[in-house]
């Protein structure tokens, strides 16, 4: 009898030891999935960022990047959904729309890479073919007057 | 007759400008001209009909109402921009415009996107307000529901005996991304929109 009042006791008592530890725990895993969402939001501004000057880069050398500019837009739509939830403490939902922007900010940037790839070899290209097509004109204007020059020359005499 | 010798320069001058043209194309691949063109960032609202009237003024809670913002990019190259949408009463801080700084208040609402040079971005926003209370000379808006995201505020304002109403701002900063400090920095540049609020 003594026993069993005295698991009872102990079973009180641990009850109100769980009780009194729930506040702390639910604080803890709170912080916790904040601390995740934060970080999240972190890697899909870094994300963004390095999307935006890939696609600059791209677009200084001379690429289409419209395309890219609709990619850029779409991830900017889903880290401002995320910063928003992040401030209505809506961490799940924060996490699940940075991790969107993050996603589509990175195919940009891919993209982004490719283009200004293309974009410089077909200005190198572009330039060569300039200065060919002006070397040739130049040629033809010389080459044109000094025969000009002679045959009026020759004319007049 | 003339001697052709003496329309040796007037020659030699016009085949030097046809090499010049010939050279042109080659030559403008090389020289920068220097862009005289002031660089600047637009940010402007539109009332319901996307006109700069009909603006919403007189607010009561429950109701709709829609604006437009917009934004223009002249700075010469594509440009990352966030608008954020702040809420405030007459007595709290708008952005600094001397010292360039942005109003202290959280944002609510915020868009992100980037604008290519010489393009408009714009956009419509319905905003409604939810819990309001009127208590004789005070009132206090407690949510705002910004494109259906609720967000509290719980924002107060005195009664302006002068202008007789319960005056708030909905305002709108304009924030670009620096890529020498790679940190979006405020523009300097908001709009705001006036309203009073009146009972249900």
């Amino acid at each position: 009898m003594t026993r069993k009042l005295a698991m009872s006791k102990l079973l009180i008592a641990s009850l109100i030891f769980s009780a009194s530890m729930f506040p702390l725990l639910a604080f803890k895993v709170s912080a916790s999935s904040e601390d995740v969402a934060a970080s999240a939001i972190s890697e899909a501004e870094g994300a963004m960022e390095w999307a935006y000057e890939a696609v600059l880069e791209a677009e200084q050398a001379g690429a289409d990047v419209s395309g890219l500019l609709a990619k850029l837009n779409e991830a900017g739509e889903y880290l401002a959904a995320a910063q928003m939830s992040f401030r209505l403490k809506d961490f799940n939902e924060t996490v699940r729309f940075a991790d969107l922007s993050k996603a589509v900010g990175e195919v940009a940037e891919m993209e982004a890479y490719v283009l200004t790839d293309w974009a410089s070899s077909e200005g190198e290209q572009r330039i060569w073919f300039t200065a060919l097509g002006s070397a040739i004109g130049i040629m033809l204007v010389v080459s044109g007057s000094f025969w000009l020059w002679i045959f009026l020359k020759k004319r007049v005499q | 007759m003339r001697n052709i010798e003496e329309y040796r320069g007037l020659f030699t001058v016009a085949s030097l400008i046809l090499i010049l043209i010939a050279a042109a194309p080659t030559l403008a691949l090389f020289i920068r001209v220097p862009e005289g063109s002031e660089k600047f960032s637009e940010l402007w609202l539109l009332g319901p009909e996307r006109k700069a009237e009909n603006y919403p003024f007189n607010v009561s809670v429950g109701e709709s109402y829609s604006i437009y913002v917009g934004v223009g990019n002249h700075l010469g190259r594509s440009a990352y921009y966030i608008v954020y949408v702040k809420f405030r009463n007459e007595t709290q801080q708008v952005p600094n415009f001397t010292m360039s700084e942005p109003s202290p208040l959280p944002p609510l609402y915020e868009f992100s996107f980037v604008v290519s040079d010489g393009d408009v971005w714009e956009v419509p926003l319905t905003f409604a307000f939810e819990n309001v209370l009127f208590q004789q000379n005070f009132s206090l808006v407690q949510d705002i529901s910004i494109n259906g995201v609720v967000f509290p505020v719980n924002c107060s304002s005195a009664w302006n005996s002068d202008r007789n109403g319960f005056y708030y701002q909905m305002f709108f900063e304009l924030w670009l991304y620096n890529m020498t400090s790679m940190r979006v920095h405020y523009h300097n540049r908001f709009v705001g929109l006036w309203l009073n609020m009146t009972g249900s």
